[in-house]
């Protein structure tokens, strides 16, 4: 297969080879690895060599050839943003698209058209082009392996080559992309080339508010996979209605030698390392292992995030150990009751909550772990009990630590398409999308998927969120379906139906609302309401604007259904940069670039300003926050 | 000089009226309309007179909700409102005329006196206009009781805040008070403890675009400390201080090196002047800041300052704490 640029205009194209999504799990060749890294992964991060065009037009059309002539390249790091590079400009926008007031531009499939419109982002103006080379050698170990290339995150479309081969294409920007590369690796050196495209027809379904980038902002893995190897893990510790007991179930997706001789030994461990159950099953594509009985068990929770290790052995014909898998796992039980309060563990949930943006002054959205560990600290110090990861799915390592350290999560989809019917406010959904658009729905659904499979054994996630600012329409119904047949230890969220009532019963478990006014969230909960309420964003602490959460807080002590909110937001988007005239590393808002139209500062409104210091207001948050932990 | 009988000692000036006594030394100022100076061993702790304060620098929730816009007026009162009556009390004789040129006259250079009260009244630069009155009241001690008043008028809208500016000749190094941790305001104190506390310089919170911050509520008592003076003919840098101590009722402050409106015109903290002065804010009356959002609701009502009420506040400045 060829790569065709036209697949960019295409909302229905939008992964081509791309391996299925799987569980986040990490694997490992043996015990002594876990915890340090895994020698089945050899990360391509570093210098890639980068070739810079303004438009598709201009882009070089062979670059991925071996024989291309990359002398004119220039040297880019990954991850990082193209914007910040130095090539693109810098922009910060909020609901508009970014080409407002620029380019005259209609999603495909809209406006009663049953047609693509071509060219519309192979051949536009404002679709800048990276085209990245790197040159690797293929580890010794790796030799006579399937080898996979994973792409943790690229906005915002990516397409990949292997020594001059199409690999496959994706869009998601904010979810990994994995390609086989098997079939094209070859001993000794290899050329991996990625193109990557500013916009696509998903740029209409990430318009989320923040900075505008593009190009590889998270990091790049080329992993073998042992010869028996574990797809993907699907664990499900049930709490029993007495809380004290439980039961789990593991199942397992193999491939590779997956012959019956191949043999998957499991065991559990509580925290003090005291081995509780284990098991053994031969290999399988698909298997289960038996249910597994826990007469007394430890819940997960914010004040104990009890966690038990899971390990998998997967050994081989002749009893050589080809891969361990571990993974910690939390016992606890979300529940909507009769009473239309959601309980977790038995007691009522109360969110005190925050919308995260990962965000790094420095580096935007490439962020690393010391800066997730440092999230979680000033979480911890502050009562902050709860986190939705406003609008995409966050890297994988802040999962794993918000279960380690107790941190509730509202997983949410990769999709803001407020552009498409918010205008100046008012609603105006005449080419919104997804919408009701069939032609729109194949590739949200790929979002709920991915995100679900994911993320589906942390603990820690209570939510799946379906997105944010989306005018909700049956694909978001369809969205919440995929949900609820796949998982029945979580709720689903979802703000937008707050638009379209008559889908309430299709769409989210809880009454979501944003900004709303104390007096109002109380004439809800006293009219008789059919599902809790939770704030998914309030308080907008933009600059000095945090101040009447007592407010909030009456509400949580007077009314069982009203379950508590998410504060917009921890963190200020702000960029450093090198002022000249005050000779000083200075923060930087929208329209600090020259670029027009922007939203301003109306991204400086977390907890934190945007280098990880506090705010004033945060003494607020954590005395109330503290009052109801 | 020794002071007869520890009163104050009263100079009639031909502009000005001048208290002075151990270590202090006050000129009451007919002319700027206010309080010109206050030296205290040797040290001047004013720049211009002290005026009332009618303005806090818009925040963010303010611009969103509209509010500033709004409440315009009290901007230009804030900078531009003007004295406009005097009053004189000498112990218990209220003058009908100020004791200026040729009726100072009459006196001489051994005037003294228990106690002397004076009251500037301002008119305020809205429409319509409304009075505020800054009373001092001096004893033979130098402690000066400051008495703020606003006469509330139905026909004008919200104020930011009401309170007295207090601008000194150079940077502090710092200040110490008893009151709220952190930035408090009327709907953000509940998370603040009660305490003594020390801050450091004059520290301007870094909202992303300059905004109203460092304000304490709830506050008894407040020690200013500089090092530096104007006076060419100081050498002494040791600390000096001067103390502002809650007469009726708590106050509120900000110590910044800005004015409100200084903090209005910069779109980034880079753009803000040098630090080369103190700006000592003590309020009455402060809004609060916090709103459901940022760009259209506005602050809850019971944070609101309407301006049909009255507002009063009073406080100690004093030698020693």
């Amino acid at each position: 297969m060829q790569a065709d640029i036209k697949w960019i205009d295409d909302p229905e194209t939008f992964r081509i080879n791309q391996l299925p999504a799987h569980s986040d799990h990490y694997f490992y060749k043996n015990t002594d690895e876990i915890d340090q890294d895994s020698s089945f992964v050899k990360s391509l991060n570093g210098p890639w060599k980068f070739g810079y065009s303004k438009t598709p037009q201009d882009r070089p059309v062979n670059f991925f050839q071996p024989d291309f002539d990359s002398r004119n390249f220039d040297t880019i790091k990954v991850p990082s943003h193209i914007e910040l590079a130095g090539y693109a400009q810098i922009q910060y926008i909020n609901t508009w698209y970014p080409w407002e007031g620029k380019i005259y531009r209609r999603p495909p499939y809209t406006l009663n058209s049953d047609k693509l419109t071509p060219g519309i982002f192979s051949e536009a103006e404002d679709n800048s082009v990276g085209s990245y080379l790197k040159t690797f050698t293929l580890p010794e170990s790796f030799k006579h392996q399937r080898i996979i290339v994973q792409f943790q995150g690229v906005e915002e479309a990516l397409y990949v080559w292997l020594n001059g081969h199409f690999i496959g294409y994706a869009e998601d920007s904010f979810t990994p992309s994995e390609f086989d590369l098997t079939p094209y690796i070859q001993d000794g050196e290899n050329i991996l080339a990625a193109r990557v495209y500013k916009r696509c027809t998903a740029s209409y379904l990430e318009d989320q508010d923040m900075f505008r980038f593009s190009g590889i902002f998270r990091g790049v893995n080329l992993i073998a996979l042992p010869d028996t190897h574990i797809e993907d893990l699907d664990i499900r510790p049930v709490v029993s209605d007495d809380f004290q007991s439980g039961v789990l179930n593991v199942s397992a997706k193999t491939s590779g030698k997956y012959d019956k001789n191949s043999t998957l030994k499991l065991s559990v461990t509580d925290s003090d390392g005291k081995t509780i159950v284990e098991q053994e099953q031969p290999s399988a594509e698909e298997l289960s292992f038996e249910p597994m009985d826990f007469s007394s068990i430890n819940l997960w929770s914010p004040d104990s995030p009890y966690l038990y290790n899971l390990l998998i052995k997967v050994y081989g014909p002749t009893k050589e150990l080809l891969e361990v898998v571990p993974y910690q796992f939390g016992f606890r039980k979300v529940e909507l009751r009769d009473d239309k309060v959601i309980y977790v563990n038995n007691q009522r949930l109360v969110i005190n909550g925050v919308n995260r943006h990962e965000w790094n002054a420095k580096t935007g959205r490439a962020i690393t772990v010391d800066d997730m560990k440092s999230d979680i600290k000033t979480m911890l110090d502050n009562n902050i009990n709860a986190d939705r990861t406003c609008h995409y799915p966050d890297q994988i390592p802040w999962y794993y630590l918000c279960d380690q350290n107790g941190i509730y999560l509202m997983a949410e989809n990769n999709l803001e398409s407020h552009g498409t019917w918010q205008k100046s406010g008012a609603i105006e959904p005449s080419f919104n999308v997804p919408g009701d658009n069939p032609h729109w729905l194949e590739v949200v659904l790929d979002r709920a998927r991915t995100n679900y499979e994911m993320f589906k054994n942390h603990p820690s996630v209570i939510f799946w969120s379906l997105g944010n600012e989306s005018f909700a329409g049956s694909d978001i119904a369809a969205m919440n379906k995929f949900y609820k047949e796949h998982d029945d230890s979580r709720l689903t969220h979802y703000e937008g139906v707050v638009h379209t009532p008559e889908l309430k019963d299709q769409i989210s478990d809880v009454e979501s609302r944003m900004y709303e006014k104390p007096d109002n969230i109380e004439e809800y909960l006293q009219n008789d309401p059919k599902k809790p309420f939770i704030d998914c964003e309030y308080m907008h602490d933009m600059g000095n604007s945090l101040g009447g959460m007592n407010s909030y807080h009456q509400l949580v002590e007077k009314y069982p259904m009203y379950q508590g909110g998410f504060i917009w937001d921890f963190i200020d988007q702000a960029l450093l940069v090198h002022d000249p005239i005050s000779d000083q590393d200075v923060l930087r808002y929208g329209g600090d670039f020259d670029e027009r139209h922007s939203d301003y500062e109306f991204s400086g409104d977390g907890l934190m300003f945007a280098d990880r210091t506090e705010k004033p207001a945060m003494q607020e948050v954590k005395y109330y926050y503290g009052l109801r932990k | 000089m020794a002071y007869a009988n520890n009163q104050l000692h009263v100079i009639y000036g031909d502009g000005t009226l001048g208290l002075g006594g151990d270590d202090f030394h006050y000129i009451f100022s007919y002319e700027r309309g206010g309080l010109e100076s206050l030296v205290t061993q040797g040290k001047e702790w004013l720049y211009r007179t002290p005026t009332p304060v009618f303005w806090r620098a818009t925040t963010d929730n303010d611009r969103g909700s509209g509010f500033s816009t709004k409440s315009a007026q009290w901007y230009a009162a804030d900078m531009f409102s003007t004295c406009e009556k005097i009053s004189v009390t000498v112990d218990d004789k209220t003058f009908d005329q100020l004791p200026v040129a040729p009726f100072n006259n009459q006196f001489s250079d051994e005037e003294y006196a228990d106690v002397v009260e004076i009251a500037y009244t301002y008119a305020t630069n809205t429409v319509p206009s409304t009075p505020v009155e800054i009373r001092y009241t001096v004893k033979a001690s130098g402690q000066i009781k400051v008495t703020v008043h606003f006469d509330g008028n139905a026909e004008l809208q919200d104020l930011p805040a009401f309170g007295i500016r207090f601008i000194m000749p150079t940077a502090a190094t710092g200040f110490d008070y008893t009151g709220l941790s952190g930035e408090t305001y009327p709907d953000r104190l509940a998370g603040a403890t009660v305490g003594t506390f020390h801050v450091d310089g004059l520290p301007v919170t870094k909202y992303l675009v300059p905004q109203e911050c460092g304000m304490h509520m709830n506050t008894s008592a407040l020690t200013v400390t500089r090092e530096k003076t104007l006076n060419n003919a100081d050498h002494i840098t040791q600390p000096f201080e001067l103390n502002f101590n809650k007469a009726d009722s708590d106050f509120a402050f900000s110590c910044l090196p800005y004015t409100p409106e200084e903090l209005e015109s910069a779109t980034h903290i880079e753009e803000l002047p040098l630090k080369r002065r103190t700006v000592l804010t003590i309020y009455g009356a402060v809004r609060g800041v916090g709103g459901i959002d940022s760009w259209g609701t506005d602050v809850e009502e019971q944070y609101h300052l309407p301006a049909k009420n009255d507002y009063d506040f009073s406080f100690t400045i004093d030698l020693d704490k």
